[in-house]
This record gives structure tokens, C-alpha cells and sequence, in this order.
């Protein structure tokens, strides 16, 4: 991802933020006011950008009606975080060491290859049926775990193989044992790599998040939210958790781009 | 750019913080009753792997479930409120609009109704002899294979045809009082209170009309031209047997009314109904409970074209939800912090259960 650095590029950014969501708001008017209507499309059910602030802001901590007590956006986005974090943890203490030992042992490549790229071609959402019946609890953590180990793993694969054979070779002459050449020469080398397969899966991971809280059983999360605004006929809060979903997203991309920047400085 | 990332890193910090502190806050609210939305079918599962602690919802799940020895009934519906009103027949306005002769149908399928009611009200009785038909049509609509589970899932269902417009009224307060309603939307809707509200949704004429009409020569009352209707309800809901029976005994054809099922029918819950059939005009006539129409009919609806508007015409049933609960809960209490299965959000269900939790003193998530 690409971005016009500098004031210039930040202006473009906001001016095509604040451009989506005056058209958005026009398209709406226009539809509610049958002046313009895009065929087979409800445009006027849409809630508008400002209806849909009001019911961000309104939505955003816990509401108790009587004995009604409804879960704040907040404690959606910390639900639905937590599984993702929980998912990635998993996946990278998992996936790391088998990309690892896959790209770089023979042996272990031609044993797992095959697993690896079957299983990898089932979307995590396909998943979302069987752990519903397998998993008591923690079906979603399984399934972020499944988005995001994949990419881990090929990164890794990749990283690990790219390695320049040179520096391998200087090490075994300097007498480095197996271990050793992993540790100090094929880590460091693939750490890059690692961290964008890092980055990668947590976008798949937080997609498959949502889906997976909307069908597997839990009391909060965003997927859980917005299903349920849908299900009471609550659009703007419906689409204020959906929105909410894709900025979450975008500063998760970000952040781990921020940390890789910042710590991976020997890698351009 | 790199001043833009470090704010947004700040501001994913902050709402992690933020979630935490939150969540931390929740349990000295007194930790709340968690309803998860689930199918029947998987309420029973659930309830029997330990996963959930109990559900409310419509017959014959809870007979099912209490049959198999997973559960045990621990409140019954009317008990939470004597004759509640629940599933009614409605129809879909703008169908009501195009169709020229709309009010004969309706007085017809009131009639129906009537009809299919007093068949079941005479064939629950142990001793008629349509007892066994009546089982095996319950059996039928509500895919059941334990005829015990049958008879004991009509026990405390009511089945009656009235509308209940008080009823009716006290519904939508409760649903006011919950904050289910969207503020703009009913502000819109330009309804003053409950009771006008109300009185806007239910209609007495069509169940006169049948009830005078009751004794009449069937081919003399029979619509001239027969229309079709297309008609949708709710899945496995024995609330809504007097539609099977009017079905299945001809009672809708020989006045002259043929029943097409809708396009997505029979729908999981009240919600679907409303949403992808009235609004989307593919439905004419419906059953569903009345909570989703009150609650649709406002939330739902565009007010420029007014396309979710419905009306009801007849009751179906009342009570014949039950809360169903694990064998080692005795109390609402014991339900704190657990959870418990549900229909989904609006549904008589939710209601009902947040009324009962609200006589207990108990909050309830969902």
C-alpha cells in the first residue's frame, strides 16, 4: 500500500474521506425524496453518514433500559480484539515454527506442503459450521486462528527460503551448528517477512472475526452487534458497527506497519 | 503521515483501555442474564451439552426439550403475564391497496381462523374423537416424532382468534420502556402513545364479521373468483397450528381462498418476516408474533412510502412460550452471568423474558 506522502497526500486522504460521505449523504436525500433511485437497491433505507454518528455516539457505552442492558460499541470492539489477539497469538507461536521448519528442511517441505495448501484454500469462513459443533467455547478464536496462521506460515516459508545461501555458507565455514544458523542467520532474515505475514492474517483474521460472531454463539462482539441492530430494524447503529469495523481494521494495518517501521529498520 | 499513525495507534490503545475498563464496570451493574441468539433446534442441544443454562422459546421446543429430560420448564409464559397476546395474522398493506376486493379476503381468512381455532379448542380435549388427527397435524407442523411431546407442547398454549387491542397496547409500552423502538422512527411514525398506536394496528372488523358469520352455508360465503394468497409463518411454531389446520382441512379453499407460501417462508423468527417479506412485498398475509410487527412496523418502515405497514386482523394464540432451564437451576437468579438461548432480538421471546427479569430485578444482556 502506497500513500502520496507529505501535507499533500494527508489532504487527499480526508478530502476523499470528506467526498465519500457528502455523496453518501446526497445518494440518500436523493432516494428519500424519489429524485434519484438506483434500480434493485433500497438506497433510502440507508441510514445517512449523520444518522449514523448520532447512533455511533449513542451506541458507544453500555444502555440500560429497566432490565434491558445493552453492550456498548466499546465493549463489542474490546470483545472482538481480544478473540483477534488471542487467534494471532496462537497462530504466531504455531505458524512461525512450521514455516520455519518447512522452508528450511527438505524433508519437512515435502511432508507438509501438501496439508499446507489444501488446507490453506479453505476460507476461514468455511470453518465457521464445523466449529461451531467441535468447539465448545472459542470457535472464534479457531477461526481468526485459521486466518491468520496461513499467511504466518507461507510468509515465513518465503522469508526462510529467501535467505542469501552466501550468508548461510560464511556461517557454516565459521563453524555455526544447525541451531545456530536457524537462530542468527534465518530468523533475522525472514523476520520481515514473518511480520507481514503477521500483518496479512490479522486482516483476514478480523474479517473472519465478524462473520465467525455472527453465527457461533457469544453475547458480545461486533458481528454480534450489528447483526443484532440488523435483526431489530436498528440500521443506523447497524451500519455505525460496521463502520466501526472498517476503521478498527485500517489503524490494526496500520499499527502493525507503524511497529514494522519502527523496530524491522534494517529492512527497506 | 507518520504524526496520522502514531494518533491512530494511540486512539486502537485508548479503545482497548477504554473496552477494559468497561467491561471491568459491568459486573457491579450486577452481572447480567446473556441472551444469545440461536435456532430451536440448537436451544436443545445446547441445553443438553451444558453449553447454555436455559432458553425461552415458543412450543414445541421447550416439550421437546423437557421430553428428552434435558431440561425442566421453570416459568411458563402465562405466568409471567396471564393471556399475554402472541402470534396474530397480519397483512401487508400495500398488498391490502392493489387488491380490490382485500377486505372479503380477509374476512375469509378471519374466518378460517375462527374455524381452525374451534377445531383445535374441541380436539385438545383428551376424549374427542379428533384428539388423535389433532396430534398428528402437531406432530406434522412442528416436525416432532414423540407424540408425548406433541400433547404436552399444546398444554399451555391458548388458541384463540380474538384481536387484543389492550393487549396490544401493553406490548408497545413494554417495547417503549426497553428502548427498542428507534427515537427518529417513532417520532416520525406521528403515533401520540401506545394506545393510538395500537388502535392503528389492530382491526376488529374482519373477526366480527367471521363470528357472525360462523354458521353460514360455506359455498354461499365462498369468494365468487378464488385468489391466491401468498402466505408466510414462523418454523415449527405450534402458535401458529390454526393455520396448518385451515390449510390442511381445506377450510381456506372452500372459501375460496388458495394458499401459496411465501417466498422464504416458513422464517426462522418474526424479525425475517417483517423485514424480507412484508417490507419486500413478498408476502400477503402472515403469521408472526406481535412484538416483530410492532417493533418492524416502526423500525423498518420507510414513513415517505409507508412499506412496512401491516395490520392485524386476528389473534392466533396466546402465552405458549416457556422459559426452559437446566436441571440444577431453580430461580431467574441462578441465570446471572450465564447464557441463555433466545430467538433473537424483538421477538415476543426477548420481551417477555426481559418482563420476567424486570419483576425479579435482573438485567438482561443481549
Amino acid at each position: 500500500m502506497k500513500f502520496e506522502t507529505g501535507k499533500r497526500g494527508l489532504l487527499i486522504n480526508i478530502l476523499s474521506l470528506i467526498v465519500f460521505t457528502i455523496v453518501w449523504q446526497i445518494l440518500v436525500i436523493l432516494a428519500r425524496n424519489d429524485i434519484f433511485n438506483i434500480p434493485f437497491i433500497r438506497l433510502r433505507d440507508i441510514p445517512t453518514p449523520v444518522e449514523t454518528w448520532y447512533a455511533l455516539v449513542g451506541s458507544m457505552f453500555t444502555r440500560i433500559y429497566g432490565p434491558s442492558f445493552t453492550y456498548g460499541i466499546i465493549n463489542h470492539v474490546y470483545a472482538s480484539l481480544q478473540r483477534v489477539i488471542q487467534g494471532g497469538i496462537i497462530a504466531f507461536i504455531i505458524g512461525v515454527p512450521v514455516g520455519i521448519g518447512v522452508g528450511y528442511s527438505k524433508f519437512l517441505g515435502n511432508l507438509f506442503n501438501p496439508i499446507i495448501e489444501i488446507v490453506r484454500n479453505m476460507p476461514p469462513m468455511a470453518w465457521i459450521p464445523l466449529s461451531i459443533f467441535i468447539f465448545v467455547s472459542g470457535g472464534s478464536i479457531f477461526i481468526v486462528f485459521i486466518g491468520v496462521v496461513f499467511p504466518i506460515i507461507l510468509n515465513t516459508i518465503q522469508g526462510v527460503k529467501s535467505t542469501d545461501s552466501r550468508l548461510i555458507d560464511a556461517a557454516k565455514t565459521l563453524g555455526a551448528s544447525e541451531s545456530m544458523i536457524v537462530k542468527k542467520v534465518v530468523i533475522p532474515s525472514a523476520f520481515p517477512s514473518i511480520i507481514t505475514g503477521l500483518r496479512i492474517g490479522i486482516g483476514v483474521g478480523w474479517m473472519a472475526i465478524v462473520a465467525a460472531e455472527m453465527v457461533i454463539r457469544s453475547p458480545v462482539g461486533l458481528g454480534y452487534f450489528i447483526w443484532n441492530m440488523g435483526d431489530l430494524g436498528r440500521y443506523s447503529e447497524m451500519v455505525a458497527g460496521m463502520v466501526v469495523i472498517g476503521v478498527i481494521g485500517y489503524i490494526m494495518n496500520i499499527s502493525i506497519l507503524l511497529l514494522q517501521r519502527r523496530f524491522i529498520n534494517w529492512v527497506d | 503521515m507518520k504524526n496520522l499513525m502514531k494518533i491512530l495507534f494511540v486512539v486502537i490503545i485508548a479503545i482497548f483501555v477504554a473496552g477494559c475498563l468497561e467491561n471491568k464496570k459491568t459486573p457491579e451493574v450486577s452481572m447480567p442474564i446473556n441472551l444469545v441468539k440461536m435456532s430451536g433446534q440448537e436451544m436443545i442441544q445446547r441445553l443438553g451439552t451444558g453449553e447454555i443454562a436455559g432458553f425461552i422459546m415458543w412450543e414445541p421446543y421447550p416439550a421437546i426439550a423437557v421430553t428428552k429430560e434435558d431440561g425442566k420448564y421453570l416459568v411458563l409464559s402465562g405466568k409471567i403475564w396471564k393471556d399475554h397476546p402472541c402470534c396474530v395474522v397480519a397483512y401487508d398493506d400495500d398488498w391490502y391497496k392493489k387488491t380490490n376486493n382485500s377486505d372479503e379476503i380477509l374476512k375469509r381468512m378471519a374466518l378460517s381462523q375462527l374455524k381452525s381455532v374451534e377445531y383445535i379448542n374441541n380436539a385438545k380435549q383428551s376424549d374427542s374423537p379428533d384428539h388423535d388427527q389433532l396430534i398428528n397435524y402437531t406432530m406434522q407442523f412442528g416436525q416432532m416424532t414423540d407424540p408425548v411431546a406433541a400433547n404436552l407442547s399444546l398444554a399451555d398454549v391458548e388458541f384463540v382468534y380474538n384481536t387484543n387491542v389492550a393487549g396490544t397496547t401493553t406490548f408497545i409500552q413494554r417495547i417503549q420502556d426497553f428502548g427498542i423502538f428507534d427515537p427518529n422512527k417513532w417520532n416520525l411514525s406521528g403515533y401520540k402513545n401506545a394506545s393510538d398506536y395500537a388502535n392503528s394496528l389492530v382491526t376488529n372488523n374482519y373477526v366480527d364479521w367471521a363470528v357472525n358469520n360462523k354458521d353460514e352455508n360455506v359455498s354461499k360465503i365462498a369468494l365468487k373468483e378464488p385468489v391466491n394468497i401468498r402466505y408466510a409463518y414462523l418454523v415449527n411454531d405450534i402458535h401458529e397450528l390454526p393455520f396448518y389446520i385451515g390449510w390442511q382441512k381445506g377450510y381456506y379453499r372452500d372459501l375460496g381462498i388458495n394458499i401459496v407460501i411465501a417466498e422464504g417462508a416458513p422464517f426462522q423468527n418474526g424479525a425475517f418476516e417483517m423485514q424480507q417479506g412484508f417490507k419486500a412485498n413478498t408476502v400477503d398475509v402472515g403469521s408472526l408474533g406481535i412484538p416483530p410487527v410492532i417493533i418492524h412496523r416502526i423500525n423498518s418502515n420507510d414513513f415517505s412510502n409507508d412499506d412496512t405497514r401491516v395490520g392485524v386482523i386476528a389473534g392466533m394464540n396466546n402465552e405458549g412460550s416457556v422459559i426452559v432451564v437446566a436441571n440444577n437451576i431453580t430461580s431467574l437468579k441462578d441465570l446471572q452471568g450465564k447464557t441463555v438461548g433466545f430467538p433473537g432480538p424483538g421477538t415476543i421471546q426477548h420481551v417477555l423474558f426481559l418482563m420476567e427479569a424486570d419483576k425479579e430485578g435482573l438485567k438482561v444482556s443481549y
